[in-house]
């Protein structure tokens, strides 16, 4: 995050101000030791091989002598693994798009102040926003659509987040109304200024409410485990859960190739296959965010 | 669709208003059926909180039963434990995790350091955006009972190893403690915007006065940002009733049920369990509580800030 520091006028650092700095940069060392030993503790665990001898704390070291991929070779192996990982970005992808189509025309409806009926359609999106009836009578509309075990009852319910929509309609608002005017004047149809001028100049924003759609599609362990059965439409949060949840290697139904490696690899490595994505996209989600985009547009 | 060519002006008439805007209404047919199939049905199959509500006979065609169903669950004796444990967590999680993400934003605001903060901050951040799912198979390589890190260290010091995710008393800090470990730095985003908008005269004024870094932040830095923090824990407020579903169904298991079971969790099992009706009460008590909560802490944002989120 670019930063303006202050520059002391004066020259030199006060005898307490470098307490203050040294108990800063301290305090911020201890954060990064606290936040990264889980996350590395993970990862060093998943390469831990059968044979291991020593206590976790050793293991985190990742001695030659004490490291494999078995667990990796097993998990990748295995034909349920790799169809979760692909139903999962099959969800995401199904999802990103759907919620696209809907949310940039909505967004971009509601950033017309001069739209007749304008406040009429913020009070349909905000009623089920703010009154949240619980998720039976969503169960029962899903099961009365015949979605029960389809793809579609997992992406489409959470298709529009509000919240995004907001961000976006914020965005929106944020186009000069001189180059939405002067498109007009040359003879632009609404439509036409949508998609050949405002989409082209959106495309920071359209791109991180997509990320941020991408994010909550993969993670969703909650809506399959609500709708689908199938074992084929599995996706990896769920798999995830099932492996996590097995205390021994007999309760593998879904992945036999166990025996290779330790438990705790095979799941430390199952969490870790499911978090790439996350890793990969996050540098990308970091640059919107930390623009102060997404924060600065809310409030539009 | 024709090329109206048009300036905008508060003369025009509605009629001419609508027609200029055709493309857009048409825009708008998906969104809005979308909105009404899947956010409107729900909130109408909702009435079967005051029905005796039997799957085959359907919404409509169950008999009323008023609000039996209320009745039942405020008699019941898990109604002031799922609410005492919702709100533990909300207020629990409101308490830890915004004074540790206000601390946060400081720190990293106040480090000269760019190494040190960029690095803290990307890795802050990061924790944000895994799920649950992925917290859980962390959390068990740390607190798992036989070899989980936090059980090595303790033995190391001759402490004994405990089970964290089923001791009733260690649950409850489990949850509160992943939550602030989790959200903390995402927490900060915020304050951290809310911090590089202060105007940068002041301090300089404040050094040339001869301000310790101290003083800085107690005189300068947190009053500026007191709106923002005021307005980040109503908001919060307004979610009171939530406690965090995806956290607590991963991490709980029938033996910590009596401090890990929150009102989402106990209606997720009603609805597994076929009690429907019962279930949905539940959620619609739930969820007008958490819309007077809502327009409540919103109509006292406005009053803090001049502005509210909708």
């Amino acid at each position: 995050m670019a930063k303006a520091h202050i520059k002391s006028p004066v020259v030199g650092i006060s005898a307490t101000d470098k307490v203050f700095y040294l108990l800063v940069n301290t305090v911020l060392v201890f954060l990064f030791i606290v936040i990264a030993i889980p996350l590395w503790s993970t990862i060093t665990l998943s390469f831990r091989p059968n044979h291991f001898i020593g206590t976790n704390f050793e293991g985190m070291f990742l001695a030659p002598w004490n490291w494999s991929n078995a667990a990796y070779k097993a998990l990748l192996g295995n034909n349920g693994f790799i169809m979760a990982f692909f139903n999962s970005i099959k969800i995401m992808v199904y999802g990103v798009a759907s919620a696209l189509f809907l949310t940039v025309p909505l967004a971009y409806a509601l950033s017309i102040r001069t739209l007749p009926g304008r406040v009429c359609i913020i009070v349909i999106i905000l009623i089920p926003h703010m009154f949240d009836v619980g998720m039976i009578p969503s169960f029962l509309m899903v099961k009365d659509l015949g979605l029960i075990d389809k793809l579609a009852a997992v992406y489409l319910p959470t298709a529009v987040s509000t919240y995004n929509c907001l961000i976006m309609k914020g965005f929106f608002e944020g186009i000069p109304d001189e180059l939405k005017e002067s498109a007009r004047i040359d003879g632009a149809s609404e439509f036409t200024l949508l998609v050949r001028i405002i989409l082209p100049l959106s495309k920071p924003i359209v791109m991180s409410v997509g990320l941020f759609y991408a994010v909550s599609f993969w993670n969703d362990f909650f809506h399959p485990m609500l709708y689908l059965n199938s074992n084929n439409l599995m996706p990896l949060p769920i798999l995830l859960r099932n492996i996590l949840m097995a205390s021994g290697m007999n309760e593998f139904v879904e992945v036999s190739a166990f025996g290779e490696a330790p438990i705790q690899a095979i799941k430390a490595a199952s969490v870790f296959l499911a978090a790439i994505p996350m890793v990969i996209a996050y540098p990308f989600i970091q640059r919107y965010f930390a623009k102060g985009t997404l924060l600065g547009s809310v409030k539009g | 669709m024709d090329a109206s060519v048009s300036v905008p002006s508060s003369g025009k008439s509605l009629v001419r208003r609508i027609q200029r805007h055709r493309a857009i209404y048409v825009l708008l047919v998906i969104p809005i059926t979308y909105f009404i199939i899947f956010k409107y049905i729900p909130i109408w199959n909702g009435q079967i909180a005051f029905k005796n509500f039997m799957p085959r006979q359907g919404v409509l065609g169950s008999a009323w039963i008023g609000f039996a169903n209320f009745v039942e669950f405020f008699d019941s004796f898990y109604f002031w434990e799922l609410l005492r444990n919702t709100v533990m967590y909300s207020v629990g999680k409101l308490l830890i995790s915004i004074p540790l993400s206000i601390m946060l934003a400081i720190m990293l605001y106040e480090c000269r350091i760019t190494v040190l903060r960029k690095t803290v901050q990307t890795l802050a951040y990061l924790p944000h955006f895994l799920s649950w799912v992925i917290m859980y198979g962390i959390l068990l390589g740390l607190l798992a009972p036989g070899d989980g890190l936090l059980n090595d260290i303790a033995k190391a010091f001759g402490g004994r190893g405990i089970d964290y995710l089923t001791n009733v008393q260690a649950f409850p800090w489990v949850v509160l403690l992943s939550d602030a470990w989790k959200e903390m730095g995402w927490g900060a985003i915020i304050f951290i915007a809310a911090l590089m908008a202060i105007d940068p005269t002041l301090f300089e004024a404040a050094i040339v006065e001869g301000a310790t870094a101290w003083q800085r932040v107690r005189y300068i830095t947190l009053p500026s940002i007191l709106p923002v923090i005021i307005m980040v824990v109503l908001l919060r407020l307004g979610t009171i009733l939530s406690g965090g579903f995806n956290q607590l169904y991963m991490l709980y298991s029938p033996s910590v049920y009596s401090v890990g079971d929150i009102i989402d969790t106990w209606v997720f099992r009603g609805l597994q369990e076929g009690k429907f009706a019962l279930a949905t009460a539940v959620g619609l008590f739930k969820g007008l509580m958490g819309l007077l909560l809502l327009t409540f802490s919103n109509r006292m944002t406005r009053k803090v800030s001049g502005s509210s989120l909708y």
